[in-house]
């Protein structure tokens, strides 16, 4: 795989004084491949808009989108992004609630997906208008009670909820990188924000962190259950549905997490991070997927039996649309992907290794991608109108767009990298000094204080 | 002098930052809160209008008044500057 720095083992040589050097590496010393990947992937991303020209110009016309099915890959993209974007900040918020000690190196990474797939999530639906001049309207005579301007306002926030809470934490970091000279120095010192390190300003930026972890948590389960009551808030078959919001949460985060462990098995081997990313993180999130693949599939299973054993015509329907009709492939490839095969790599700690759990993830990613695809597709072909049943076959526009918006997420993180640590310096330091006494405190306070229990006579209720 | 210079730019720059976060969230209550009045003078369910808005507007608060609280705290926060009120 391509090294995004220099050479770990040659130049430049790791600052012996400064003990994580190397997760600066990549902002000090940016490797000469950088520039071809970003021209690579920036190229892709022209293509995209040319495309998305293009579509302006003769309309969704070019898009595989008809009648009935209206709704088509841009909207499952909207889904699937914004559903990946659950891998971050509620990762992160819940991971350092916890006091989970190995959320360390992982944080950073989570917060930054987050907010890269956000922004790639909420530009879908404006991809999905004919007229996208048309999304105007909703300033001058938008309707608050449409489940889709909840969207809109729970994604803004989510988006600025986010971007705060990936940004505090950076502070410590910027500062360091100001500190060592790194360039553009005026970017740094515009972004420190005059952190001198202080007891005071630590007081702070803890307090602050306090309030957006809390924040975070509620924010990000309501944008995926708000997602879900587009689908949900309708009388549309296969879409109608009371657990639609836990469902979508569920499948929200177990995606957050396969594409977060992607991610950091690409990063760790690109910039080599093997002493930061140890086999037990990874040993830690695959439990946490395996748990998740188990909660999906008693979703799934919940919502196709309610629908079975009601057998409403029209929900049979889309449902055997799914499960025998021209979607079977989709939906059986979608429960292999997401269940079986992630269930028998992960149950098994020895196949419970690197390889084993990037490649659940990655299924996993592609299941869950097919599980948006399964629930936006089959209900709009099969309408409760009598309609005759729609088929929904994307152009290469759409998946000219898919490649852009996976191009856009790859360029997101090349350019974080440049700039900013994947890893939290000042958190891993703080690991180091302070953590280790404060976990053997913590752990001795969940034990039966010994020492009191041999003096103290039990109260026998006189 | 040249540096002092700079750093006079970059606290413009900061203060510029933090006015634009709020002028966004402001922007956006506004907007929220037109969009209340509008569905009361159509008699379009404003209940659930009111009902968002409740819990949309307090968490674009809380966000710009964590940065502000994060940005005026670490200004206090600093040690002063050994050369800072010396012109």
């Amino acid at each position: 795989m391509t090294s995004f720095t220099n050479n770990p083992g040659t130049t430049p040589p790791v600052d012996s004084n400064f003990e994580d050097a190397v997760l600066l590496r990549s902002v000090e010393h940016p490797g000469s491949q950088l520039k071809v990947i970003i021209t690579l992937l920036g190229m892709v991303i022209l293509g995209c808009w040319v495309l998305f020209g293009r579509q302006i110009l003769y309309g969704l016309g070019v898009t595989g989108l008809n009648q009935p099915v209206a709704w088509g890959f841009y909207i499952v993209n909207f889904v699937f992004f914004i559903g990946i974007s659950h891998a971050g900040t509620l990762i992160s918020a819940i991971l350092r609630l916890a006091d989970a000690e190995w959320r360390r190196p992982i944080t950073r990474m989570a917060e930054v997906i987050t907010v890269i797939v956000l922004g790639i999530g909420g530009v879908h639906p404006l991809l999905d208008q004919g007229r996208p001049d048309r999304m105007l309207n909703i300033f001058t005579s938008g309707r608050l009670q449409s489940p889709l301007l909840w969207d809109v306002t729970s994604i803004t926030a989510y988006l600025m909820a986010s971007t705060v809470y990936l940004f505090i934490p950076m502070i410590p970091d910027i500062a360091l990188l100001r500190d060592r000279g790194a360039r553009p120095r005026w970017l740094y010192e515009f972004l420190a924000w005059g952190w001198q390190g202080t007891p005071r300003q630590h007081h702070v930026i803890e307090r602050a962190m306090g309030i957006m972890m809390v924040l975070v948590i509620p924010i990000a389960v309501s944008v995926h259950t708000v997602i879900s009551y587009i689908f949900a808030m309708t009388l549309q078959p296969g879409w109608h549905s009371t657990i639609f919001g836990p469902y979508f949460v569920v499948g929200a985060i177990f995606s957050g997490i396969a594409a977060l462990l992607v991610v950091m098995i690409a990063l760790r081997k690109a910039f080599g991070l093997h002493d930061y990313l140890k086999e037990i993180h990874f040993a830690h999130l695959s439990k946490l997927l395996l748990i998740m693949s188990l909660i999906w599939f008693y979703f799934t299973f919940s919502e196709y039996l309610t629908a079975f054993f009601g057998n409403e015509p029209s929900e049979m329907r889309v449902f055997h649309y799914k499960f025998s009709g021209p979607y079977a492939p989709f939906f059986w490839g979608m429960v292999v992907c997401n269940f079986v095969i992630p269930v028998l790599i992960l149950s098994f700690k020895r196949t419970r290794k690197i390889p084993g759990i990037l490649v659940a993830s990655i299924l996993i990613v592609i299941g869950m991608w097919l599980e948006r695809l399964n629930i936006v597709v089959p209900s709009l072909a099969n309408p409760r109108l009598p309609v005759s049943t729609g088929f929904y076959i994307p152009s290469l526009v759409e998946w000219g767009m898919f490649a852009g918006a996976m191009a856009t997420f790859v360029l997101g993180f090349v350019l974080f990298s440049r700039f900013f640590p994947l890893i939290c310096v000042w958190e891993m330091k703080e690991g180091r000094e302070k953590a280790l006494q404060e976990t053997v405190k913590r752990v001795k306070s969940y034990l039966p204080d010994t020492s009191s229990s041999q003096t103290t006579v039990p109260n026998s209720g006189g | 002098m040249q540096s002092r210079t700079a750093t006079r730019w970059i606290e413009l720059l900061q203060l510029m930052s933090m006015f634009a976060i709020w002028v966004f969230v402001l922007g956006i209550s506004a907007w929220i809160l037109y969009l209340v009045r509008l569905s009361h003078r159509w008699n379009d369910v404003p209940s659930a209008s009111v009902g968002i808005s409740i819990v949309a507007i307090p968490v674009f608060v809380t966000g710009a008044a964590v940065l502000t609280y994060v940005f005026v705290g670490l200004r206090r926060g600093a040690t002063p500057n050994p050369g800072d009120g010396e012109e």
